[in-house]
């Protein structure tokens, strides 16, 4: 017990000395673990919220659909509901091929569902607001609505012909917008199209004013909904043109336009946890001297080596835990908005599931032992005496480096002695760099809207927020990225302070000495840039499908330079300041 | 203004550390002259400021009150770039703690202040390999410090503070950390840079490094208690040392 | 002086001024303050007292010199007593703390300021030794005699801060009071 309590009291003690770097710990962790937890569970979610759309409108196990007309589909598919499978059954009804166009012009292509004005007992669309469809007047999917703009009491024209919408409703019968579209006219392939529904006759009157492209479907119930693709198998071979949409395949459509999402967060998380590392371990690393003299006091006063590394890890799990715990809640709080970027599902987002808790606290874990690995082993390690009596580790002479000038001298010497560091600036330079470039290459698509024909009055809403995502990952990664430099030129800086106050009192300026730190973190940043881009693109196309278009080489070398403009003005701010501290002090310091 | 020959002068020099009641007077109205050529030794107790004054000296601290001036020039208004500048050309300082760049060899530590002056990278090793000949580790020019014993690590640091041919060596007891044969040395080159006409005020509380000085100032609690000539006094002889008659 | 005199003379029998030349090479600096007289007016005594004898050496008849000293057995004994003694010099410390006291009893002097001058006598006769010994090529035999003495003054000097400190406190109780 009393160790315990000896572990909490030591542990409290150093996180109230080192506030900032608590902070930051706890800030890495919390981005890195609600990015991870949001990639993993957009698709339960997703699915959680057909489910709940499914339960409250009746939604159909199955639907039969065929683009031809005629007596033959209809009575084929009327065979379809004598099944004895079949327990209820919505239909046949027609679905109308046509184009609709808002008061602001939004066009876009429409396909209309011909129902009855009271619903029966499969596939009852909840109206959201407004009225069920009456003669005249159409109910727009709430998905499709929101995307144009549209409300109650507007107009809208569908194949030439004013119609007032009446309500705005939400089915699990079709996937979400725009993929409103089981089939495409004819049994072809369909466009992005929006969902509208009619009433029976209005529907037929439609099709028939125009010649509109037809299809009749039927919604089935069956006696056991699991076993959907069993009665699919058995209907197949019909010898009339059926499409079978089940409602596991329509869920699983919901997902496509999330299909990025999940990579972009996953891989977004990855390179988060990265930095958090990376951050961290320099933090640590800029803490390895005082942790070993404490451990080194530790041991002096009787502590085992495993009480040691337990009060240093307990310290960092304990953050990164806490960092995971509200990482968490930030991915269960924001997880809506992420997993359903249409309107067309209703219901609310379920928590991280248990698989995603366990892989979040893992990254949580692994960023805190990976980062305090090293100083931990070491504290543990060394001698009590010479923990006692520890100063920075001993440099290597590395004489190659002699043949340059005196200020990039004291630079790269710096950057020498702490290799591990100048890897860490470089992996915090080249994940930046990877972001934009991800970023950039999404830009640089060329952008297919959903409106009629492709025009991007109706926005590619995919896209959209494939974009938002990345473009929240990059802020994010970029917003890590610059903590570590400025915590790697800060640590750096503080190491090297009594070499930089000897450099001063050798007649050094401060303006020199801030060049020197500065070019010291800046140096490595520059490789770190250029892997960076060719990383940046591989990554892209691992994850993306199709042959994504490359941003122009321009816009990528200035990413590399503006990443690396960036550090050079971060790293000035707190060389700058370091190389302010009073000499005379920082030497009476170091001699005591 | 007061024209003098002095390379080292101050003034009404004061220098308080801290606020309101632990406010401490490390130097407490101090004038000062070091003329050309001159050794001063500053002694006194640990904690009488002596330390302090020679940081004022070098321009690493500012004064609270009164003037610097080093070369004709006053130093305490200099801004830090200035000052640096200043550093670099007239003063070079030896600390107890010898303060050298542990990643550079012997060779480069001495060529660093060379270099920040903007000397060609030729001139600077000509000058170091000189200058460690003279401090006699010319064999130890390619060692790191730390593979340096303690004495050396300071001759490396003379030979250091050298580099610029400063106007004026500050040192701040230079063999505090040395035994007594590494203080021989030090103090055997520091006779050496006396005879050649070299400005030296060293801070000690050694009394054997401070006789070597021409002039010997005591301190006390920041003040200046006694201003000693060593140098031309009448001498009785060394046999009177031992008791031997002349 | 007597003793080391003698015991020059316990290797080999020598002439006065060879016998001046090994003692001003052991003293090196040091002894340069000492001349050949006082070598003779030494043997002369320890002739006197029967420890040492004069021969007259013939063997050299171009010399001026020619008289070659010896021990004598009781010579020999009183070098070998010498070596035996244990013994240390005392340094004369009574004498000058007394004068303090009187100076500051009768109000005839400043204490504080007879200790600043003995101050100052002391380091110039450090910066002489001092000097001196730097001079000396690294372990000689003077330069260790010259450490001796250097190190004996350093000693003075301390005892002499912490006289300057007790006076100085004396004072300002006298002042306070």
């Amino acid at each position: 017990m009393g160790s315990i309590v000896l572990v909490v009291r030591l542990v409290l003690a150093d996180v109230r000395r080192h506030k900032v770097q608590a902070a930051m710990l706890l800030l890495a962790v919390t981005v890195s673990t609600a990015t991870l937890a949001l990639g993993l569970s957009l698709r339960g979610v997703s699915d959680a919220l057909y489910e709940q759309t499914r339960a409250a409108t009746a939604g159909p196990d199955m639907v039969a659909l065929s683009g031809d007309t005629g007596p033959a589909v209809t009575s084929a598919l009327a065979s379809l509901a004598d099944d004895s499978e079949v327990v209820a059954h919505h239909g046949p009804y027609r679905i109308v091929y046509a184009d609709l166009t808002t008061r602001d012009s939004i066009a876009s292509p429409v396909v209309v569902h011909g129902f009855a004005e009271r619903p029966g007992t499969v596939n009852r669309p909840l109206v959201t607001s407004g009225r069920w469809v009456r003669s005249g007047g159409t109910v727009l999917e709430r998905g499709f609505a929101t995307a144009l703009g549209v409300g109650v009491g507007d107009h809208v024209t569908i194949a030439g012909r004013s119609y007032p919408v009446v309500g705005i409703a939400v089915t699990a019968a079709t996937s979400i917008y725009p993929w409103g579209a089981q089939i495409g006219p004819y049994g072809g392939p369909g466009d992005y199209t929006g969902l509208a529904w009619m009433t029976r006759s209005d529907a037929r009157t439609l099709a028939s004013s125009r010649d509109l492209p037809v299809t009749t479907a039927l919604d089935l119930k069956l006696r056991d909904p699991a076993a959907a693709e069993a009665f699919l198998d058995a209907h197949r071979d019909s010898s009339l043109r059926v499409t079978f949409r089940t409602w596991q395949f329509t869920a699983e459509q919901d997902t496509v336009i999330l299909g990025n999402s999940e990579p972009i967060l996953v891989v977004g998380s990855w390179l988060l946890g990265f930095l958090a590392v990376t951050g961290v371990a320099a933090l640590a690393a800029g803490r390895a001297v005082e942790q070993t003299r404490r451990a080194g006091l530790l041991k002096a006063v009787g502590a085992t080596p495993g009480l040691i590394a337990t009060v240093l890890l307990t310290e960092y799990l304990a953050l990164a835990l806490a960092g995971d715990a509200l990482g968490l809640v930030i991915a269960r709080l924001t997880v809506p908005a992420i997993a359903s970027p249409t309107a067309s599902r209703i219901g609310d987002a379920v928590g991280p599931g248990g698989a995603t808790v366990a892989t979040a606290t893992v990254l949580a874990v692994a960023v805190a032992v990976l980062s305090t690995l090293r100083p931990t082993l070491r504290a543990m390690r060394t001698a009590t005496v010479t923990a006692l009596t520890s100063t920075a580790h001993r440099p290597r002479h590395r004489p190659w480096l002699t043949a340059l000038s005196a200020l990039l001298l004291l630079g790269l010497r710096l950057t020498a002695r702490r290799p591990g560091r100048a890897v860490l600036q470089a992996c915090s330079t080249a994940t930046t760099v990877i972001a934009l470039v991800a970023l950039l290459t999404l830009y640089a698509q060329p952008e297919r809207g959903y409106g009629l024909d492709g025009s991007t009055a109706l926005p590619n809403l995919r896209d959209e927020h494939d974009r938002r995502l990345t473009l929240t990952v990059t802020i994010l990664l970029i917003t890590l990225a610059v903590v570590n430099t400025v915590t790697l030129t800060w640590t750096t800086a503080m190491e090297a302070r009594a070499n930089m106050a000897v450099a001063r009192t050798l007649g050094a300026t401060p303006g020199q000495i801030t060049a020197g730190l500065s070019t010291a973190q800046l140096l490595p940043s520059l490789p770190g840039a250029v892997i960076g881009v060719p990383l940046g693109i591989g990554l892209l196309w691992l994850f993306s499908t199709g042959n994504p278009a490359e941003p122009p080489s321009s816009w990528l070398l200035g990413a590399a330079l503006a990443a690396l403009l960036a550090t050079a003005a971060l790293t000035a701010l707190p060389a700058r300041l370091a190389a302010r501290r009073p000499v005379a002090q920082t030497l009476s310091a170091e001699t005591a | 203004m007061n024209v003098s020959s002095a390379v080292v002068r101050a003034y009404g020099l004061v220098k308080t550390h801290g606020q309101g009641q632990s406010r401490v007077r490390a130097v407490d109205e101090v004038d000062l002259e070091v003329p050309q050529g001159q050794t001063l030794a500053v002694m006194g107790p640990s904690g009488c400021g002596k330390s302090t004054l020679l940081h004022l000296l070098g321009g690493l601290e500012r004064p609270t009150d009164g003037e610097v001036w080093v070369a004709g020039r006053r130093i305490d208004t200099l801004s830090e770039r200035a000052l640096a500048r200043m550093r670099r050309r007239s003063v070079g300082f030896i600390f107890q703690a010898f303060h050298l760049v542990e990643e550079l060899s012997a060779a480069d530590n001495v060529e660093l202040p060379a270099l920040l002056a903007g000397r060609s990278r030729r001139q600077a090793r000509r000058r170091a390999s000189l200058l460690l000949e003279r401090v006699g580790l010319a064999d130890r020019a390619r060692h790191l410090p730390s593979q340096l014993s303690g004495g050396q690590r300071q001759r490396v640091a003379v030979a250091r503070a050298l580099a610029n041919d400063p106007l004026v060596v500050l040192a701040d007891e230079p063999t505090g950390n040395l035994d007594t044969a590494a203080t021989l040395d030090v103090l055997r080159i520091f006779e050496d840079l006396r005879s050649a006409g070299q400005t030296l005020v060293i801070v000690t509380h050694d009394e054997r490094v401070a006789a070597t000085a021409d002039r010997l100032v005591s301190m006390r609690d920041g003040m200046f208690v006694d201003d000693t000539r060593l140098a031309g006094s009448p001498t009785r002889g060394l046999g009177g040392l031992i008791g031997l008659g002349g | 002086m007597q003793d080391a005199v003698l015991a020059m003379l316990a290797k080999e029998p020598s002439h006065g001024y060879r016998l001046h030349a090994r003692l001003r090479h052991s003293l090196g600096p040091l002894g340069e303050a000492m001349n050949r007289g006082q070598i003779y007016v030494t043997l002369a005594r320890l002739e006197r007292a029967g420890l040492v004898v004069c021969e007259r050496a013939d063997r050299l008849p171009e010399r001026p010199e020619r008289k070659v000293y010896a021990l004598t057995p009781a010579g020999q004994e009183r070098v070998t007593a010498w070596l035996a003694e244990v013994g240390w010099p005392k340094p004369d410390l009574a004498e000058f703390h007394l004068k303090l006291a009187a100076a500051a009893a009768a109000r005839l002097a400043d204490p504080v300021e007879l200790v600043a001058a003995q101050r100052r006598e002391l380091l110039r006769r450090l910066r002489e030794a001092q000097q001196a010994a730097l001079a000396e090529p690294a372990r000689s035999g003077a330069g260790l005699l010259l450490e001796g003495v250097v190190l004996r003054l350093q000693a003075d000097l301390r005892w002499l801060d912490a006289c300057e400190r007790a006076w100085s406190k004396v004072d300002d109780e006298d002042e306070g009071g």
